[in-house]
């Protein structure tokens, strides 16, 4: 094993996400919370909830990003280490649904950081934002194959 | 005193300066009142019903006055006192002085209106942002939204330094680990005692009075879901309840007693959430594991019932979207019976526990005075030994058939908050429990008509965080003219600051948790030496390991 192979290995076996509420209605957000409890436990994933944006791999939104979030939202993604990556959870984080046309929202958060892995859904079941971590769990592993030297 | 007895009483106090009044239905009572007299309005309510709370404030374009209405529900109705000022001039005297519950509603005002209110103590933005236009009102009816790009700048923390040497300012958020709504929060710390805290809210708003304006009543029962996302079965049962009261809709009783069901499941998932976060931020993780995993119990309910987790999608206009099965009610009855057993088993760990009495008693008073000046209500007052519970004092649904007591606690602190949700879930198992053994067999929804009669209403209900406010006006159309909510968190957080006076640092994210804004721990706090201008950054873990309240969250 290479210590490339061996750095992909690590960073699949423990992502450990960073939860930002961009101006969601909390609905999304107690489901992302649920995930850590025992019925779904995501932490047999190595996923591990970050009180800080600089020990994070995985910034997880939800909600439409709203004028008065949106500058915070995109520091707080400067402030973590690459690779990073997003997951918009939720209808209204992936395009700003129902409130596209309010004037305080800029609609999806992909307006202001680049989004990996959308989950839809009003709100998304915690299996499906389960489902959407391992897919991009998934798409880091094969990045990394990809460009093995 | 009926409605009838008020306003007389109220006409003869008044007399010329009552313009016009109205009692459109049962405990609900419209007053217009000569430009410059709501002060003497409000005044003559307050020294006639001293428990007299301020509901909120509704500003109403009326193309060239700005109307304002003073909701004050007063223990037997809820008056709307109502006054109108000209557009071009919109000044107003601020009522602070008499109710210092008004200080947040009147910024709000101030914010989306455009309304100055003169002898505020601190009149300045509410919801928009910094980067907001000076001069744009987003609720006025003649505002556009021009299609400018917002500016995306972060402007650096307000670091206000105190000439006071020995305090430190302390910022709180808006971004936070645990959970929920990005809010963000300047404590002032003399050493580890908390001074003074402001909150700055918005991070959240999304204009959804507005958005409410330009979609049909029947869509906007899915918008006001949308409002909060726990409490989401109140939002709607609450704006319903207001346009059936507008087209005076009969809503058949089996409709009610779903209601009832559905709204008392909500409140148990909501207050069992709550209860788990409080042992998050005591430093207590297993009580959280623990009652979140009872919670899915109840999640399960709500998805075979309504066919979601959350977003429950329960009721609507003239009813509810569905019924409910026998074999269903049966298991309803069946699951929260050894629900309750575990209720009875966290009812005696915040008890006895000796680390939650520590952490949470004499923590974070709020006096039972200072709780009705500042019109707290749910939860937070009634932890106070304020009565305030809508479903008892202004009964809607089916709650006026069915027994239940209303819970308050005397000794004001967090502890107490916490325990007034621990009994309001036994109750809320009982109400469910005899609503499901005494449903009315019937139809569960009527056909309403898209267009709603002109006319106003005023629907409250007790939502899990307490009163929850709608005011709807409709001018005959299919389309609402103005949509009012007032969500429970706002009129609680302005208690705050009495609350947190003389508390440790430690004690914020447990007197955070008591309130149940659900923004309790944080991301990071700067630090400001104010003898020497540095900052510097601490995470919440350096913070907690300093504090010792133990959890590595």
């Amino acid at each position: 094993m290479t210590h490339l192979n061996l750095v992909r290995w690590a960073r699949v076996k423990s992502p450990w996400i960073l939860h930002f509420n961009s101006g969601a209605c909390n609905a999304c957000d107690i489901e992302v919370v649920a995930l850590l409890t025992p019925r779904y436990d995501i932490e047999r994933f190595g996923v591990l909830p970050k009180a800080t944006p600089r020990h994070a791999d995985i910034l997880v939104v939800t909600g439409p990003a709203t004028r008065q979030a949106a500058p915070r939202l995109k520091r707080i993604y400067e402030q973590m280490p690459e690779p990073k990556f997003v997951i918009a959870v939720g209808t209204c984080a992936c395009s700003g649904a129902p409130f596209k046309e309010c004037y305080n929202v800029l609609r999806g958060v992909d307006k202001v950081v680049p989004v990996d892995v959308y989950v839809p859904g009003c709100p998304p079941k915690p299996e499906a934002i389960l489902y959407g971590i391992t897919k991009l769990l998934k798409k880091i592993g094969g990045v990394e194959a990809s460009d093995n030297v | 005193m009926s409605e009838k007895n008020f306003m007389a009483a109220f006409l003869e106090w008044l007399g010329d300066a009552v313009l016009d009044f109205k009692v459109p239905h049962p405990r609900r009572v419209f007053i217009l009142v000569k430009y410059g007299y709501h002060k003497d309005a409000i005044s003559w309510l307050l020294k006639k019903f001293p428990l007299t709370i301020i509901s909120t404030i509704t500003g109403v374009d009326l193309s060239d006055m700005i109307e304002l209405n003073y909701h004050l529900w007063c223990g037997v109705a809820e008056v709307t006192v109502r006054t109108r000022l000209p557009k071009t001039k919109p000044i107003i005297e601020s009522i602070t002085d008499l109710i210092p519950g008004a200080a947040l509603y009147e910024r709000e005002v101030f914010d989306l209106f455009g309304v100055v209110f003169l002898g505020h103590p601190d009149l300045k933005r509410l919801l928009l942002p910094e980067s907001w236009p000076q001069d744009q009102y987003p609720l006025r009816k003649d505002w556009r939204m021009n299609n400018q790009a917002p500016i995306l700048e972060v402007k650096p923390i307000e670091a206000e330094l105190s000439r006071d040497k020995s305090t430190v300012n302390v910022v709180l958020g808006p971004q936070h680990p645990a959970l929920h709504e990005p809010e963000r929060f300047l404590f002032k710390v003399d050493g580890e005692i908390v001074v003074d805290v402001e909150p700055r809210l918005g991070y959240a708003h999304r204009g959804i009075e507005k958005a409410a304006e330009r979609l049909m009543f029947f869509q906007d029962v899915h918008l006001v879901e949308r409002v909060c996302g726990i409490c989401n079965v109140a939002h709607t049962t609450c704006f319903c309840q207001a346009v059936e009261l507008l087209g005076d809709i009969d809503v058949p009783p089996r409709a009610k007693y779903l209601r009832v069901i559905i709204h008392e499941l909500n409140r148990i998932h909501s207050h069992l959430l709550l209860l788990g976060v409080a042992g998050l931020e005591i430093g207590f993780e297993t009580l959280f594991q623990y009652i979140w995993r009872d919670r899915e119990i109840i999640l399960d309910l709500m998805e075979k019932a309504t066919g979601n987790r959350v977003m429950a999608e329960f009721s609507t206009i003239g009813g509810v979207r569905r019924d409910l099965t026998s074999t269903l009610a049966d298991e309803i009855e069946r699951k929260l019976n050894s629900i309750k057993k575990r209720i009875k088993f966290y009812r005696k760990v915040f008890k006895n526990d000796p680390i939650i009495n520590l952490r949470t008693r004499g923590v974070g008073v709020l006096k039972e005075s200072d709780a009705l000046k500042l019109s707290v209500v749910g939860p937070v007052a009634r932890g106070s030994n304020v009565k305030v519970d809508v479903r008892k004092h202004d009964p809607y649904a089916a709650y006026d058939e069915i027994p239940f007591e209303e819970i308050t606690y005397d000794d004001c602190d967090s502890w107490a908050r916490f325990m007034v949700r621990l009994d309001e879930l036994e109750e809320s198992i009982d109400i469910i429990t005899y609503a499901v053994n005494h449903l009315p067999s019937g139809p569960y929804r009527v056909r309403v008509p898209r267009k709603i009669p002109e006319g106003e209403s005023v629907s409250r209900v007790e939502a899990p965080r307490g009163e929850l406010i709608h005011y709807v006006k409709s001018n005959g159309t299919a389309y609402p003219e103005r949509v009012k909510i007032r969500s429970p968190t706002l009129g609680n957080i302005i208690s705050m600051k009495a609350m947190i006076k003389g508390c440790y640092i430690a004690d914020i994210p447990t007197v955070m948790a008591s309130l149940d804004p659900c923004f309790s721990c944080t991301d990071r706090m700067v630090f400001v030496d104010v003898r020497s201008g540095d900052r510097w950054v601490w995470s919440i873990n350096d913070i907690k390991a300093r504090m010792g309240s133990g959890s590595e969250h």
